[in-house]
């Protein structure tokens, strides 16, 4: 554990609060169901220049090319999302459900499910409807660019340490080898950047 | 601080900032999942509370359940204590429904498959764009076909609703459900013939002096209240008949196992009516009374002596007048229990007669410990759609066979259809709750009937083989996410005060994701092929309070009970003067079948083959648990049971790993280990029935045992029913190296 600096206390509307909570809505969005209300041409062009300004070039270029070369990228996104979290032959990949991987015994709402919500309740937070659990990685990314948003970067740090990285570094390695698309390796890659704790 | 100093840093760039502005106003497109609330202090929402009315499915015997709910998720279920059915018990596949409830690989939004049938690509999309391309595709095959160009293969109650909207509304003739051309439809449709009713498995066992199972393996077949019957009978000094050609877990229990040799227990069972008839053992009194026929039958099978059976069957002659004997001796009140899955060699119809005969013949009905149908509750109102103006043209008709098949059409006679186009193409499927790949023989052709389609609608909570062929495939709520099944009937043993319940599936728990119930999937797809006029109910809630206002019962009122009315109930003794027993039966005959309960001899395994037989496990319900966690781990897979002589001569030893070739040369795509057991005939090996799906969907139950149902390429159709025989298919085994 990094004793506590204070020089990197947020307070609401700092930049790099404000900076972070975007960045983890963004990510937030790219774990969603690609729904052409969001997912459109500007989604993905801020997407490049996001990879630019983090010096991922490559990933960058690499977006690109399958977007110049794709005639309907939405149905692409939308069959390796189905793929890689939803259903699929000859199995999904990475069900994007925390209590898959931790305390739920490989079932849908365990523990891990329950002690999310409850960590989401008692900042002022809870799920806006009950389509999907609390333990959905794009609802986890929500709440942090929620958090964010209101500065609370120490809630963060300690939602990510106890409740999220525990599970997503499994998710990741999943949806890391076995993506077929960059869009959700890059996605992946950023979501373990912004989310990684590092010495 | 946690966040690494690359990323705190990229955060106070001014290449952040500059971005910052596109990622707000792209995040800003779509409205956050997780929303600002009053703050709620921690231990809120931690009042574990009980659901009351679940009715369980993890089996078909249908318990009623509560559920224990902390914060929207289902923690726990057990018995309704109400209950004078199960009571507080459930079995271990009640207690993992939790499991199927949150099984990951679960349905969850409507996929349309943008690859190949049977080798899909799946792709999520709205319920709108699922609903109307169903419509329009149904509805063009019924446009261009008419409506025999759809077939229906039905299964559950939650299909019921549907199966009436496309069999009498839309006007398809066929409609094939397993429960009855793969399960039981032979043995009510044989009792239909002998009494005139259907028997369910209602023979008083609790109160008899004898217990005769002809295959029924109870303990290895779990049913809560089923069982608690057998066993009160056992405890109440009941002896046990148990006819298996396996040591089952029945026959561990019993008095007299009959190791029978398989195909033959009709002949068994005319030599016992036989020795009672010839030796004045019977009930002469009531077959004057309620007999028909039974000088015809007398003497048709006056040839049956023991010593002929005993050669056919392979038993001692001695041990078939044993159990004459004891039956004679303890009769009226002797259980012959009617089986339930009953669709075995082909032969099957003629030894469900005879089932009905004995009793008969014994006097064992409406008697103590005798053939006793309970007297349940009445009244209730009735929810159908309405019959179109369209002529049937059901295959069994115009194939002028199986005039005693059960409701709905041969499975066989939909698939030859639709594999040759004759009488008329088959070009349209929905599957609603069943798996036909491991329902019905011979897989490769119903793969071959779902790729000549041209369109295939699944509905199912899971994944299963079929799924895989489905062009749109739409999620269901699970049985404790909806509203359906009313759940009737009487306590469980008659010499306990007669009473009388009624209850209603209940949801337990909201349904996750974008799953949907039956009435509103069918409705929908209904109004989307233009019968919105013709919609009966507008919901789930509306169509269980429409039946149970004909008893005078809300859901509301049956919620205020804890889910289960109780009402005094009446006297089950007793049967009414013209209760009849057709011994012999004309309209038999009339068809061409015989008139009296006749054996009719199976095929015998080639050289170097067992017969495959298969059955119940007590922790799954065939393929339908096969992916559960709980049971996966209580139960990974079936071990093949081979008699310890022919084990020794193939050189196998227990634990061994074998694969399977049949008579057809068809081997199975996965291994299981042996069991070598001298509990099994030598002619015949054993495994239980619904492991090693070829769907990796399942991340759990995928290639885990071996797929009985591959192997059983050969049909054996019972001629009076047309259902599917599944013993006839020998297998060798191979072991694995």
């Amino acid at each position: 554990m990094i004793p506590k600096d204070s020089a990197t206390e947020s307070t609401p509307g700092s930049d790099d609060a404000n900076g972070l909570a975007e960045v983890y809505g963004f990510l937030a969005l790219c774990m969603r169901y690609p729904d052409p209300a969001f997912l459109d041409q500007e989604f993905l062009v801020t997407f490049q220049d996001l990879l630019h300004s983090l010096d991922r070039d490559s990933q960058a270029r690499e977006l690109g090319t399958w977007l110049q070369q794709d005639n309907n990228p939405l149905e692409t996104l939308q069959i390796e999302y189905t793929r890689l979290f939803i259903n699929a032959i000859p199995h999904v990949i990475a069900p994007p459900y925390g209590s898959i991987y931790v305390g739920g015994a490989g079932s849908l709402q365990g523990k891990l499910t329950e002690e999310t919500r409850d960590f989401y309740r008692q900042c002022g937070f809870d799920l806006a409807d009950e389509t999907e659990p609390a333990d959905h990685i794009m609802h986890e990314l929500e709440f942090l660019a929620q958090l964010a948003r209101e500065g609370r970067l120490e809630k963060t740090e300690e939602f990510l340490r106890r409740l999220f990285r525990p599970w997503f570094e499994q998710f990741y390695q999943r949806v890391h080898n076995e993506a077929g698309h960059p869009f959700y390796k890059v996605s992946v890659d950023l979501i373990d950047f912004f989310t990684k704790e590092e010495p | 601080m946690a966040i690494n100093l690359t990323r705190r840093n990229f955060l106070k760039t001014a290449s952040l900032a500059a971005a910052s502005v596109p990622l707000s106003k792209v995040v800003a497109k779509a409205e956050t999942g997780v929303v600002k609330t009053p703050l709620i202090p921690p231990g809120s929402f931690k009042d574990t509370k009980t659901a009351v009315g679940g009715i369980c499915e993890m089996c078909f015997w249908r318990c009623q359940l509560v559920g224990k709910v902390r914060d929207g998720r289902l923690v726990k279920l057990e018995g309704n204590p109400k209950s004078i059915d199960n009571g507080t018990a459930i079995c271990a596949r009640g207690n993992a429904g939790i499991k199927l409830l949150y099984d990951p690989d679960r349905l969850k939004y409507p996929l349309k498959n943008v690859g190949k049938r049977g080798a899909p690509k799946w792709k999520r999309i709205s319920w709108e764009e699922a609903l109307n391309e169903c419509a329009s595709k149904l509805k063009g095959i019924v446009d261009k076909y008419g409506p025999h160009g759809l077939a229906m293969f039905p299964h559950g109650a939650s299909a019921k609703y549907p199966m009436h909207f496309f069999e009498k509304t839309v006007g398809t003739p066929n409609v094939s459900e397993a429960s009855f051309f793969q399960c039981r439809g032979i043995r009510d449709t044989a009792y239909v013939a002998t009494i005139g009713t259907a028997p369910g498995e209602n023979v008083d066992m609790p109160n008899a002096k004898v217990i005769m199972l002809l295959g029924g393996h109870f303990g290895e077949n779990v049913h809560v209240s089923h069982l608690k019957r057998y066993l009160k009978g056992l405890e109440n000094g009941a002896k046990l008949i148990v006819v298996d050609p396996r040591f089952s877990a029945s026959a561990g229990k019993a008095d007299i196992w009959v190791k029978i040799k398989p195909g033959t227990d009709t002949a068994f069972l005319l030599a016992i009516m036989n020795y009672l008839i010839q030796n004045d053992k019977y009930d002469k009194k009531f077959v004057e009374e309620h007999g028909e026929g039974f000088e015809t039958m007398a003497e048709g099978i006056s040839e049956w002596t023991l010593e002929k059976a005993a050669a056919i069957c392979d038993v001692p002659a001695s041990q078939i007048k044993e159990v004459a004997d004891l039956l004679a001796a303890n009769a009226p009140n002797v259980s012959i229990h009617p089986g339930r899955h009953v669709s075995w060699y082909g032969n099957d119809f003629q030894r469900e007669r005879s089932l009905a005969c004995l009793t008969g013949v014994l006097g064992a009905y409406g008697v103590k410990g005798g053939f006793v149908k309970p007297k349940g509750p009445k009244g209730f109102g009735k929810v159908s759609w309405p019959h179109g103006e369209h002529e049937g043209e059901n295959l069994k008709e115009i194939a002028g066979k199986y005039p005693f098949a059960p409701p709905g059409t041969p499975t066989e006679l939909i698939r030859d259809a639709a594999l040759s186009g004759d009488p008329y193409p088959i070009k349209g499927c929905v599957i609603w709750g069943q798996n036909p790949i491991q329902t019905i023989p011979n897989q490769q052709r119903t793969i071959r009937m779902l790729k000549q389609m041209d369109f295939v609608m699944c509905v199912d909570v899971m994944p299963t083989d079929i799924t895989m062929f489905a062009d749109i495939l739409l999620p269901e709520c699970s049985y404790l996410e909806r509203y359906d099944y009313i759940k009737k009937g009487t306590q469980w043993n008659f010499a306990d005060k007669h009473q009388q319940y009624v209850s209603a599936r209940m949801p337990l728990v909201d349904p996750g994701f974008e799953r949907k119930d039956g009435v509103w999937i069918t409705n929908e797809i209904a109004r989307r092929m233009g019968y919105g006029d013709k919609i009966p109910v507008q919901s789930q809630e509306e169509m269980v309070d429409k039946i149970l206002a004909g008893a005078g019962l809300s859901i509301a009122k049956l919620k205020a009970e804890d889910g289960i009315h109780i009402q005094p109930g009446k006297d089950p003794y007793g049967i009414s003067e013209d209760f009849t027993v057709n011994f012999a039966n004309e309209d038999l005959e009339d068809e061409g079948f015989p008139a009296i309960p006749t054996y009719i001899p199976v095929e015998e395994p080639p050289a170097g083959y067992m017969r495959l037989l298969y059955g119940r496990a007590p922790v799954h319900t065939f393929n339908r648990t096969q992916n559960n966690v709980w049971l996966h781990a209580a139960m990974p897979e079936n071990p093949v049971w081979v008699n310890d002589k022919v084990a020794k001569r193939l050189g196998l030893r227990d634990g061994d790993r074998v694969s399977f070739v049949n008579q057809d040369g068809v081997k199975s795509r996965t291994t299981t280990t042996v069991k070598v057991t001298p509990g099994i005939r030598e002619d015949a090996v054993y495994m239980y029935h619904g492991f090693g799906s070829m769907n990796p969907e399942l991340t759990v139950g995928y290639n885990q045992g071996v797929d009985d149902q591959s192997l059983i390429t050969k049909l054996a159709v019972d001629p009076e029913t047309g259902c599917s025989g599944m013993r006839n298919n020998f297998v060798r085994l191979v072991k694995a190296s």
